[in-house]
Protein backbone atom coordinates (compact mmCIF):
# COMPACT_ATOMS: atom_id res chain seq x y z
CA UNK A 1 0.00 0.00 0.00
CA UNK A 2 1.49 3.06 -1.17
CA UNK A 3 -1.28 5.61 -0.53
CA UNK A 4 -0.44 9.24 -0.46
CA UNK A 5 -0.71 10.65 3.28
CA UNK A 6 -2.03 14.04 3.35
CA UNK A 7 -0.94 16.68 7.17
CA UNK A 8 -3.50 16.57 8.81
CA UNK A 9 -4.84 20.62 10.53
CA UNK A 10 -2.77 20.62 13.27
CA UNK A 11 -2.54 24.09 15.46
CA UNK A 12 -5.64 23.86 18.27
CA UNK A 13 -5.98 27.12 19.70
CA UNK A 14 -6.03 26.05 23.41
CA UNK A 15 -4.82 22.47 23.15
CA UNK A 16 -4.98 21.74 26.85
CA UNK A 17 -8.33 23.15 27.15
CA UNK A 18 -9.32 20.57 24.33
CA UNK A 19 -7.63 17.80 25.88
CA UNK A 20 -9.65 18.00 29.16
CA UNK A 21 -12.84 18.33 27.31
CA UNK A 22 -11.39 15.47 24.88
CA UNK A 23 -10.86 13.65 28.23
CA UNK A 24 -14.36 14.51 29.81
CA UNK A 25 -15.97 13.33 26.48
CA UNK A 26 -14.44 10.29 27.24
CA UNK A 27 -14.99 9.69 30.54
CA UNK A 28 -18.88 10.67 29.53
CA UNK A 29 -19.06 8.44 26.59
CA UNK A 30 -17.38 5.06 28.91
CA UNK A 31 -19.85 6.28 32.07
CA UNK A 32 -22.71 6.51 30.08
CA UNK A 33 -22.33 2.95 28.10
CA UNK A 34 -21.81 1.37 31.74
CA UNK A 35 -25.14 0.34 33.35
CA UNK A 36 -23.60 0.19 36.94
CA UNK A 37 -22.82 3.89 36.06
CA UNK A 38 -26.65 4.93 35.70
CA UNK A 39 -27.46 2.44 38.78
CA UNK A 40 -25.37 4.91 40.74
CA UNK A 41 -26.47 8.21 39.25
CA UNK A 42 -30.07 7.79 38.73
CA UNK A 43 -31.52 4.98 40.42
CA UNK A 44 -29.11 4.53 43.99
CA UNK A 45 -30.16 8.39 44.73
CA UNK A 46 -33.87 7.69 43.74
CA UNK A 47 -33.87 4.78 46.25
CA UNK A 48 -32.23 6.95 48.82
CA UNK A 49 -34.31 9.94 48.62
CA UNK A 50 -37.13 7.63 49.21
CA UNK A 51 -35.85 5.64 51.69
CA UNK A 52 -34.56 8.66 53.81
CA UNK A 53 -37.78 10.79 53.13
CA UNK A 54 -39.93 7.68 54.19
CA UNK A 55 -37.68 7.04 57.22
CA UNK A 56 -38.66 11.21 57.96
CA UNK A 57 -41.98 10.53 57.14
CA UNK A 58 -42.84 7.62 59.41
CA UNK A 59 -40.71 7.82 62.33
CA UNK A 60 -40.33 11.92 63.08
CA UNK A 61 -42.42 14.50 63.81
CA UNK A 62 -43.97 17.52 61.85
CA UNK A 63 -41.72 18.68 59.12
CA UNK A 64 -38.29 18.95 60.52
CA UNK A 65 -37.04 15.26 60.25
CA UNK A 66 -38.05 14.65 56.34
CA UNK A 67 -36.26 18.01 55.42
CA UNK A 68 -33.18 17.07 57.71
CA UNK A 69 -32.92 13.39 55.90
CA UNK A 70 -34.09 14.53 52.43
CA UNK A 71 -31.69 17.26 52.79
CA UNK A 72 -28.64 15.13 54.45
CA UNK A 73 -29.08 12.80 51.98
CA UNK A 74 -28.74 15.07 48.92
CA UNK A 75 -25.99 16.68 50.28
CA UNK A 76 -24.08 13.20 51.11
CA UNK A 77 -24.85 12.51 47.51
CA UNK A 78 -23.22 15.84 46.49
CA UNK A 79 -19.83 14.64 47.92
CA UNK A 80 -20.03 10.90 47.03
CA UNK A 81 -20.51 11.46 43.55
CA UNK A 82 -17.66 13.39 42.93
CA UNK A 83 -16.01 11.12 44.69
CA UNK A 84 -17.25 8.45 42.81
CA UNK A 85 -16.56 10.40 39.68
CA UNK A 86 -12.77 10.48 40.38
CA UNK A 87 -11.44 7.35 41.28
CA UNK A 88 -13.63 5.56 39.06
CA UNK A 89 -12.48 7.55 36.22
CA UNK A 90 -8.92 6.21 36.95
CA UNK A 91 -10.07 2.87 38.04
CA UNK A 92 -11.66 2.52 34.27
CA UNK A 93 -8.57 3.72 32.62
CA UNK A 94 -6.70 0.51 35.06
CA UNK A 95 -9.41 -1.84 33.70
CA UNK A 96 -8.76 -1.39 30.53
CA UNK A 97 -5.27 -0.75 30.27
CA UNK A 98 -5.66 2.48 28.48
CA UNK A 99 -2.81 4.35 30.80
CA UNK A 100 0.32 3.82 28.92
CA UNK A 101 -1.93 4.46 25.63
CA UNK A 102 -2.40 8.05 27.73
CA UNK A 103 0.77 8.65 29.15
CA UNK A 104 2.08 8.89 25.57
CA UNK A 105 0.12 11.77 24.76
CA UNK A 106 0.35 15.30 25.49
CA UNK A 107 -1.95 14.44 28.12
CA UNK A 108 -0.85 16.24 31.65
CA UNK A 109 -1.43 14.64 35.24
CA UNK A 110 -3.15 18.07 36.12
CA UNK A 111 -5.21 17.89 32.66
CA UNK A 112 -6.10 14.16 33.56
CA UNK A 113 -7.11 15.23 37.10
CA UNK A 114 -9.33 18.17 35.54
CA UNK A 115 -11.70 15.88 33.20
CA UNK A 116 -12.18 13.82 36.16
CA UNK A 117 -13.31 16.79 38.35
CA UNK A 118 -15.46 17.86 35.11
CA UNK A 119 -17.31 15.00 34.97
CA UNK A 120 -17.87 14.32 38.72
CA UNK A 121 -19.50 17.82 39.32
CA UNK A 122 -21.46 16.88 36.36
CA UNK A 123 -22.63 13.41 37.99
CA UNK A 124 -23.28 15.61 41.17
CA UNK A 125 -25.78 17.97 39.47
CA UNK A 126 -27.54 15.03 38.21
CA UNK A 127 -27.69 12.45 41.24
CA UNK A 128 -28.73 15.84 43.55
CA UNK A 129 -31.21 16.94 40.74
CA UNK A 130 -32.94 13.42 40.96
CA UNK A 131 -33.10 13.51 44.54
CA UNK A 132 -34.28 17.47 44.73
CA UNK A 133 -37.15 16.40 42.73
CA UNK A 134 -37.57 13.17 45.02
CA UNK A 135 -37.89 15.34 47.86
CA UNK A 136 -40.25 18.07 46.54
CA UNK A 137 -42.60 15.62 44.77
CA UNK A 138 -42.86 13.05 47.24
CA UNK A 139 -42.49 14.67 50.37
CA UNK A 140 -43.04 18.54 50.04
CA UNK A 141 -39.24 19.06 51.04
CA UNK A 142 -37.75 21.85 48.97
CA UNK A 143 -34.23 21.58 48.10
CA UNK A 144 -33.46 25.08 49.80
CA UNK A 145 -34.99 24.35 52.92
CA UNK A 146 -31.61 24.90 54.41
CA UNK A 147 -31.16 28.35 52.93
CA UNK A 148 -27.80 30.34 52.06
CA UNK A 149 -25.87 27.91 54.29
CA UNK A 150 -25.98 25.66 51.20
CA UNK A 151 -23.96 27.34 49.08
CA UNK A 152 -20.76 27.99 50.93
CA UNK A 153 -21.57 24.29 52.46
CA UNK A 154 -21.78 22.73 49.19
CA UNK A 155 -18.57 23.94 47.70
CA UNK A 156 -17.28 23.14 50.81
CA UNK A 157 -18.32 19.43 50.80
CA UNK A 158 -17.56 19.48 46.94
CA UNK A 159 -13.57 20.25 47.90
CA UNK A 160 -13.33 17.70 51.09
CA UNK A 161 -14.86 15.33 48.12
CA UNK A 162 -12.02 16.45 45.92
CA UNK A 163 -9.83 15.89 48.56
CA UNK A 164 -10.57 12.15 49.05
CA UNK A 165 -10.69 11.61 45.07
CA UNK A 166 -7.15 12.51 45.57
CA UNK A 167 -6.07 10.56 48.21
CA UNK A 168 -8.04 7.53 46.40
CA UNK A 169 -6.05 8.48 42.85
CA UNK A 170 -3.24 8.23 45.29
CA UNK A 171 -3.62 4.22 46.64
CA UNK A 172 -4.59 3.45 43.07
CA UNK A 173 -1.35 4.48 41.47
CA UNK A 174 -0.15 2.10 43.84
CA UNK A 175 -2.31 -0.86 43.94
CA UNK A 176 -4.43 -0.60 40.79
CA UNK A 177 -7.41 -2.81 41.14
CA UNK A 178 -7.28 -3.31 44.42
CA UNK A 179 -7.85 -0.26 45.60
CA UNK A 180 -11.49 -0.41 44.21
CA UNK A 181 -12.11 -0.72 47.62
CA UNK A 182 -11.30 2.86 49.02
CA UNK A 183 -13.14 4.65 45.67
CA UNK A 184 -16.40 3.03 47.58
CA UNK A 185 -15.75 2.84 50.91
CA UNK A 186 -13.74 5.78 52.05
CA UNK A 187 -16.68 8.03 52.51
CA UNK A 188 -18.90 5.22 53.72
CA UNK A 189 -16.59 5.45 56.56
CA UNK A 190 -16.54 9.31 56.70
CA UNK A 191 -20.38 9.52 57.04
CA UNK A 192 -21.64 8.01 59.96
CA UNK A 193 -19.04 9.77 61.72
CA UNK A 194 -19.96 13.41 60.56
CA UNK A 195 -23.44 14.00 61.41
CA UNK A 196 -25.21 14.09 58.53
CA UNK A 197 -28.67 12.64 59.88
CA UNK A 198 -28.01 13.22 63.73
CA UNK A 199 -25.83 15.20 65.59
CA UNK A 200 -22.70 14.14 66.37
CA UNK A 201 -23.43 13.74 70.39
CA UNK A 202 -25.51 10.80 68.98
CA UNK A 203 -22.30 8.89 68.49
CA UNK A 204 -20.79 6.72 71.29
CA UNK A 205 -18.76 8.35 73.10
CA UNK A 206 -15.65 7.03 72.14
CA UNK A 207 -16.30 8.01 68.57
CA UNK A 208 -17.44 11.61 69.49
CA UNK A 209 -13.96 13.81 69.66
CA UNK A 210 -13.15 11.24 65.97
CA UNK A 211 -16.20 13.81 64.67
CA UNK A 212 -15.03 16.71 65.78
CA UNK A 213 -11.79 16.76 63.62
CA UNK A 214 -14.04 15.70 60.75
CA UNK A 215 -14.81 18.84 58.32
CA UNK A 216 -18.12 17.63 57.00
CA UNK A 217 -19.15 17.57 60.85
CA UNK A 218 -19.24 21.13 61.01
CA UNK A 219 -20.94 21.75 57.31
CA UNK A 220 -23.59 19.46 58.65
CA UNK A 221 -24.15 20.97 61.28
CA UNK A 222 -24.23 24.14 59.77
CA UNK A 223 -26.64 22.81 57.69
CA UNK A 224 -28.63 21.51 60.53
CA UNK A 225 -28.91 25.11 61.96
CA UNK A 226 -29.82 26.88 58.66
CA UNK A 227 -32.68 23.93 58.70
CA UNK A 228 -33.68 25.19 62.64
CA UNK A 229 -33.67 28.86 62.08
CA UNK A 230 -32.26 29.75 58.83
CA UNK A 231 -29.08 31.56 59.90
CA UNK A 232 -25.97 30.75 58.40
CA UNK A 233 -23.13 29.57 61.01
CA UNK A 234 -20.38 31.35 59.63
CA UNK A 235 -17.51 30.09 62.42
CA UNK A 236 -18.86 26.52 61.73
CA UNK A 237 -18.46 27.36 58.41
CA UNK A 238 -15.24 28.25 58.96
CA UNK A 239 -14.06 25.41 60.74
CA UNK A 240 -14.92 23.18 57.99
CA UNK A 241 -12.88 25.49 55.68
CA UNK A 242 -10.17 25.84 57.32
CA UNK A 243 -10.08 21.33 57.74
CA UNK A 244 -11.28 21.20 54.26
CA UNK A 245 -7.86 23.15 52.54
CA UNK A 246 -5.54 21.38 54.71
CA UNK A 247 -7.15 18.04 53.64
CA UNK A 248 -6.99 19.46 50.47
CA UNK A 249 -3.47 20.50 50.70
CA UNK A 250 -2.14 16.86 52.49
CA UNK A 251 -4.32 15.16 49.57
CA UNK A 252 -2.54 16.93 46.96
CA UNK A 253 0.76 16.59 48.81
CA UNK A 254 -0.19 12.81 48.73
CA UNK A 255 -1.56 12.39 45.05
CA UNK A 256 1.83 14.69 43.68
CA UNK A 257 4.14 11.97 46.00
CA UNK A 258 3.00 9.11 44.21
CA UNK A 259 2.61 10.28 40.83
CA UNK A 260 6.35 10.87 41.20
CA UNK A 261 6.91 7.01 42.74
CA UNK A 262 4.58 5.60 39.90
CA UNK A 263 7.13 7.21 37.26
CA UNK A 264 10.44 6.43 39.14
CA UNK A 265 9.07 3.16 40.63
CA UNK A 266 8.16 2.03 37.04
CA UNK A 267 4.43 1.06 38.45
CA UNK A 268 3.35 1.82 34.39
CA UNK A 269 4.56 -1.69 33.82
CA UNK A 270 1.95 -2.70 36.18
CA UNK A 271 -1.01 -1.29 34.05
CA UNK A 272 0.34 -2.76 30.79
CA UNK B 1 35.30 -0.54 10.94
CA UNK B 2 32.16 -1.55 11.74
CA UNK B 3 30.08 -0.19 14.40
CA UNK B 4 29.43 -3.39 16.07
CA UNK B 5 33.04 -4.30 16.56
CA UNK B 6 33.65 -0.87 18.24
CA UNK B 7 30.58 -1.23 20.35
CA UNK B 8 32.42 -4.95 21.70
CA UNK B 9 35.75 -3.23 21.60
CA UNK B 10 34.77 -0.13 23.73
CA UNK B 11 32.49 -1.78 25.54
CA UNK B 12 33.02 -4.96 27.54
CA UNK B 13 30.20 -6.39 29.96
CA UNK B 14 32.15 -4.89 32.92
CA UNK B 15 32.67 -1.79 31.91
CA UNK B 16 30.71 1.47 32.18
CA UNK B 17 27.99 3.31 29.77
CA UNK B 18 27.36 1.78 26.23
CA UNK B 19 26.93 3.78 23.54
CA UNK B 20 24.31 3.35 19.95
CA UNK B 21 25.84 6.31 18.07
CA UNK B 22 25.91 6.30 14.31
CA UNK B 23 30.14 6.76 13.29
CA UNK B 24 31.05 10.97 12.93
CA UNK B 25 28.71 11.69 15.44
CA UNK B 26 29.97 14.51 17.96
CA UNK B 27 30.28 13.17 21.29
CA UNK B 28 27.33 15.13 23.05
CA UNK B 29 27.87 17.35 26.13
CA UNK B 30 25.56 16.47 29.00
CA UNK B 31 24.21 20.06 29.13
CA UNK B 32 23.10 20.62 25.77
CA UNK B 33 20.00 19.53 23.56
CA UNK B 34 21.39 18.59 20.19
CA UNK B 35 18.73 19.62 17.72
CA UNK B 36 19.96 17.52 14.74
CA UNK B 37 18.64 14.40 17.22
CA UNK B 38 15.10 13.14 17.15
CA UNK B 39 16.10 11.27 20.15
CA UNK B 40 18.98 11.47 22.28
CA UNK B 41 19.60 9.41 25.23
CA UNK B 42 22.82 9.48 27.63
CA UNK B 43 23.75 6.58 29.92
CA UNK B 44 20.41 6.13 30.99
CA UNK B 45 20.25 3.65 34.05
CA UNK B 46 17.45 1.74 35.56
CA UNK B 47 17.10 -0.45 38.42
CA UNK B 48 14.49 -2.05 40.41
CA UNK B 49 14.95 -3.05 43.62
CA UNK B 50 17.91 -5.41 43.32
CA UNK B 51 17.47 -5.81 39.56
CA UNK B 52 19.66 -3.90 36.77
CA UNK B 53 17.00 -3.03 33.90
CA UNK B 54 18.72 -0.65 32.30
CA UNK B 55 23.01 0.02 32.77
CA UNK B 56 24.03 2.58 31.39
CA UNK B 57 22.55 3.00 27.21
CA UNK B 58 23.53 5.44 25.37
CA UNK B 59 21.59 6.15 21.99
CA UNK B 60 21.62 9.07 18.98
CA UNK B 61 18.40 8.95 16.65
CA UNK B 62 18.70 10.99 13.50
CA UNK B 63 15.88 12.64 11.65
CA UNK B 64 14.76 9.93 8.94
CA UNK B 65 16.59 7.17 10.55
CA UNK B 66 15.08 3.14 11.25
CA UNK B 67 16.14 2.13 14.15
CA UNK B 68 15.65 -1.75 15.81
CA UNK B 69 16.22 -2.76 19.59
CA UNK B 70 16.15 -6.28 19.65
CA UNK B 71 17.58 -9.05 22.01
CA UNK B 72 15.73 -11.24 24.32
CA UNK B 73 13.26 -10.91 26.96
CA UNK B 74 14.77 -9.40 30.09
CA UNK B 75 17.11 -7.66 27.98
CA UNK B 76 16.07 -4.03 28.88
CA UNK B 77 14.25 -3.15 25.41
CA UNK B 78 10.65 -2.20 27.23
CA UNK B 79 11.82 -0.54 30.08
CA UNK B 80 14.37 1.42 27.81
CA UNK B 81 11.47 2.24 25.30
CA UNK B 82 9.50 3.55 28.88
CA UNK B 83 12.52 5.73 29.95
CA UNK B 84 12.78 7.24 26.35
CA UNK B 85 8.53 8.19 26.52
CA UNK B 86 9.00 9.49 30.04
CA UNK B 87 6.72 7.12 31.66
CA UNK B 88 9.55 5.67 33.50
CA UNK B 89 11.94 8.27 35.52
CA UNK B 90 15.68 6.89 34.81
CA UNK B 91 18.45 6.71 37.77
CA UNK B 92 20.49 8.46 36.35
CA UNK B 93 21.11 9.40 32.40
CA UNK B 94 19.19 12.45 30.45
CA UNK B 95 16.92 11.87 27.68
CA UNK B 96 16.17 14.56 24.62
CA UNK B 97 13.02 14.02 22.34
CA UNK B 98 12.31 15.51 19.64
CA UNK B 99 14.24 18.76 21.36
CA UNK B 100 12.84 18.33 24.76
CA UNK B 101 14.49 17.54 27.64
CA UNK B 102 12.35 15.37 29.52
CA UNK B 103 10.53 15.22 32.15
CA UNK B 104 10.50 18.78 31.72
CA UNK B 105 9.52 18.78 27.89
CA UNK B 106 7.96 15.57 27.26
CA UNK B 107 4.24 17.18 27.18
CA UNK B 108 5.64 19.38 23.72
CA UNK B 109 7.84 16.58 22.81
CA UNK B 110 5.10 13.80 22.92
CA UNK B 111 2.85 16.03 20.53
CA UNK B 112 5.15 14.78 17.96
CA UNK B 113 5.68 10.96 19.17
CA UNK B 114 3.60 8.31 18.25
CA UNK B 115 3.50 5.13 20.61
CA UNK B 116 2.01 1.59 19.87
CA UNK B 117 2.05 -1.06 21.49
CA UNK B 118 1.12 -4.91 20.14
CA UNK B 119 0.33 -5.71 23.41
CA UNK B 120 -1.68 -2.91 25.29
CA UNK B 121 -5.49 -2.94 24.17
CA UNK B 122 -7.49 0.25 23.17
CA UNK B 123 -9.41 1.84 25.25
CA UNK B 124 -13.10 -0.17 26.20
CA UNK B 125 -16.43 0.80 25.42
CA UNK B 126 -15.97 3.29 22.59
CA UNK B 127 -16.24 2.81 18.73
CA UNK B 128 -13.11 2.78 16.56
CA UNK B 129 -13.65 6.40 15.16
CA UNK B 130 -14.42 8.01 19.20
CA UNK B 131 -10.90 7.06 20.17
CA UNK B 132 -9.03 7.88 17.37
CA UNK B 133 -10.78 11.40 17.70
CA UNK B 134 -9.95 11.42 21.11
CA UNK B 135 -6.21 10.27 20.68
CA UNK B 136 -5.79 13.39 17.92
CA UNK B 137 -6.85 15.87 19.45
CA UNK B 138 -4.98 14.71 22.26
CA UNK B 139 -1.84 15.14 20.18
CA UNK B 140 -3.11 18.63 19.40
CA UNK B 141 -5.17 17.91 16.08
CA UNK B 142 -7.46 20.81 15.61
CA UNK B 143 -9.68 18.41 12.93
CA UNK B 144 -8.80 15.29 14.62
CA UNK B 145 -12.46 13.55 13.38
CA UNK B 146 -11.12 14.00 9.76
CA UNK B 147 -7.71 12.97 10.71
CA UNK B 148 -9.43 9.76 12.47
CA UNK B 149 -11.14 9.27 8.98
CA UNK B 150 -8.11 9.57 6.82
CA UNK B 151 -5.84 7.60 8.89
CA UNK B 152 -8.25 4.62 8.66
CA UNK B 153 -9.13 5.03 5.20
CA UNK B 154 -4.93 4.78 4.84
CA UNK B 155 -5.04 1.95 6.37
CA UNK B 156 -7.85 0.39 4.07
CA UNK B 157 -10.12 -0.26 7.56
CA UNK B 158 -12.52 2.55 7.41
CA UNK B 159 -15.35 -0.32 7.64
CA UNK B 160 -13.71 -0.42 11.34
CA UNK B 161 -14.88 2.91 12.32
CA UNK B 162 -17.79 2.37 13.81
CA UNK B 163 -17.20 -1.01 15.59
CA UNK B 164 -16.46 -1.04 19.32
CA UNK B 165 -12.39 -1.54 20.30
CA UNK B 166 -13.48 -4.12 22.75
CA UNK B 167 -15.52 -5.74 19.42
CA UNK B 168 -11.85 -6.01 17.63
CA UNK B 169 -10.39 -9.25 16.75
CA UNK B 170 -6.39 -9.10 18.69
CA UNK B 171 -4.86 -8.41 14.43
CA UNK B 172 -7.85 -5.29 13.74
CA UNK B 173 -6.99 -4.26 17.26
CA UNK B 174 -3.11 -3.93 17.14
CA UNK B 175 -4.19 -2.17 13.44
CA UNK B 176 -6.10 0.62 15.25
CA UNK B 177 -3.26 1.01 17.92
CA UNK B 178 -0.81 1.52 14.54
CA UNK B 179 -3.49 4.08 13.46
CA UNK B 180 -3.64 5.92 16.85
CA UNK B 181 -0.24 6.13 16.75
CA UNK B 182 -0.03 7.70 13.28
CA UNK B 183 -2.79 10.17 13.39
CA UNK B 184 -1.00 13.28 14.02
CA UNK B 185 2.20 12.51 11.89
CA UNK B 186 4.72 11.64 14.28
CA UNK B 187 8.78 12.58 13.67
CA UNK B 188 9.07 9.60 15.64
CA UNK B 189 7.21 6.39 15.76
CA UNK B 190 8.16 4.37 18.95
CA UNK B 191 6.89 0.78 18.02
CA UNK B 192 6.92 -2.50 20.80
CA UNK B 193 5.89 -5.86 19.23
CA UNK B 194 4.00 -3.43 15.97
CA UNK B 195 3.12 -6.49 13.88
CA UNK B 196 2.78 -8.83 17.26
CA UNK B 197 -0.62 -10.90 16.30
CA UNK B 198 -1.60 -9.61 12.76
CA UNK B 199 -2.02 -12.11 9.87
CA UNK B 200 0.95 -11.76 7.25
CA UNK B 201 -1.29 -9.72 4.90
CA UNK B 202 -1.80 -6.95 7.85
CA UNK B 203 1.34 -6.98 9.34
CA UNK B 204 2.57 -6.28 5.48
CA UNK B 205 0.03 -3.30 5.24
CA UNK B 206 1.63 -1.96 8.48
CA UNK B 207 4.86 -1.79 7.25
CA UNK B 208 4.09 -0.23 3.67
CA UNK B 209 2.16 2.37 5.75
CA UNK B 210 5.76 2.78 8.02
CA UNK B 211 7.78 3.14 4.80
CA UNK B 212 6.05 5.24 3.46
CA UNK B 213 6.07 7.75 6.68
CA UNK B 214 9.53 7.07 7.22
CA UNK B 215 10.28 7.74 2.81
CA UNK B 216 7.63 10.39 2.14
CA UNK B 217 7.51 12.05 5.34
CA UNK B 218 11.22 11.37 6.85
CA UNK B 219 9.43 10.07 10.02
CA UNK B 220 12.28 8.35 12.42
CA UNK B 221 11.35 4.81 13.24
CA UNK B 222 12.35 3.09 16.85
CA UNK B 223 10.48 -0.09 17.14
CA UNK B 224 11.63 -3.26 19.51
CA UNK B 225 10.14 -6.69 17.60
CA UNK B 226 11.28 -10.51 18.54
CA UNK B 227 10.37 -10.88 14.73
CA UNK B 228 13.62 -10.56 13.49
CA UNK B 229 13.23 -10.84 10.15
CA UNK B 230 10.58 -7.87 10.46
CA UNK B 231 13.35 -5.97 12.29
CA UNK B 232 15.98 -6.88 9.23
CA UNK B 233 13.58 -5.37 6.48
CA UNK B 234 12.39 -2.29 8.48
CA UNK B 235 15.23 -1.52 9.94
CA UNK B 236 18.58 0.37 8.89
CA UNK B 237 19.96 0.23 12.25
CA UNK B 238 19.66 -2.69 15.24
CA UNK B 239 20.68 -2.27 18.76
CA UNK B 240 21.20 -5.40 20.08
CA UNK B 241 20.71 -5.36 24.13
CA UNK B 242 21.94 -7.79 26.49
CA UNK B 243 21.39 -7.48 30.25
CA UNK B 244 20.51 -4.16 29.98
CA UNK B 245 23.59 -2.98 27.65
CA UNK B 246 24.30 -2.37 24.14
CA UNK B 247 26.03 -5.13 23.41
CA UNK B 248 25.99 -3.99 18.65
CA UNK B 249 25.01 -1.24 17.49
CA UNK B 250 24.72 -1.01 13.10
CA UNK B 251 23.36 -2.29 10.10
CA UNK B 252 21.67 -5.66 10.60
CA UNK B 253 23.94 -6.97 8.26
CA UNK B 254 27.42 -6.01 9.95
CA UNK B 255 25.90 -6.48 12.76
CA UNK B 256 25.24 -10.66 11.99
CA UNK B 257 28.31 -10.58 10.16
CA UNK B 258 30.99 -9.31 12.97
CA UNK B 259 29.15 -11.11 15.72
CA UNK B 260 29.67 -14.86 13.31
CA UNK B 261 26.05 -15.21 12.83
CA UNK B 262 24.27 -15.96 9.25
CA UNK B 263 21.47 -13.40 10.00
CA UNK B 264 19.91 -11.66 12.77
CA UNK B 265 17.27 -14.22 14.16
CA UNK B 266 20.58 -16.70 14.90
CA UNK B 267 21.64 -14.37 16.75
CA UNK B 268 18.90 -13.73 18.60
CA UNK B 269 18.22 -16.82 19.26
CA UNK B 270 22.02 -17.56 20.55
CA UNK B 271 21.58 -14.81 22.69
CA UNK B 272 18.44 -15.81 24.23
CA UNK B 273 20.02 -19.66 24.81
CA UNK B 274 23.01 -17.79 26.10
CA UNK B 275 20.55 -16.14 28.94
CA UNK B 276 19.04 -19.24 29.74
CA UNK B 277 22.26 -21.30 30.39
CA UNK B 278 23.22 -18.15 32.58
CA UNK B 279 19.97 -17.99 34.63
CA UNK B 280 20.35 -21.57 35.49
Amino acid sequence: MTTQIREPVRSLAHPARARVWAMSKRNMLVQSRNPGHWFLLLVLPLVDGLLFGSIGVAFGEGEAPVRLLVTGVMLFHLIWQITLAGSLGLLEEVWSRNLMNLIATPLTEREFLGALGLVGLLRTMVSVSVIALVGLGFYSVAPDSAGWVLVPGAAILLLFGWAITLFVIGLTLQYGDSAEVFSWGTLVLIMPLSGVFYPVDSLPAILQPIAEVIPLTRVFAAVQEGLDTGAIAWDQLAIAAVGTLIALALATWFVDHQMSRFRRLGWITRFT
Amino acid sequence: MPRVAAMVETAPMDSGATEAVRPGDAEPTDDQIDPSLVLHARDLRKSFEDTVAVDGVSLAVHPGERVGIVGPNGAGKTTTLLMLLGAIEPDSGTVDLVGQRLPDGRGEAMARVGFAAGYIPLPERMTVRETLDLFGTLYGLAEADAAADQVLEELGIPHLAKQRCDSLSSGQGTLVGFAKAVIHQPELIVLDEPTASLDPDVAMRVRDRLEVMNTEHNATLLLTSHDMREVERLTTRVIFLRAGRIIANGPAEEVVEEAGYPDLETMFLAEASRLRTTEV
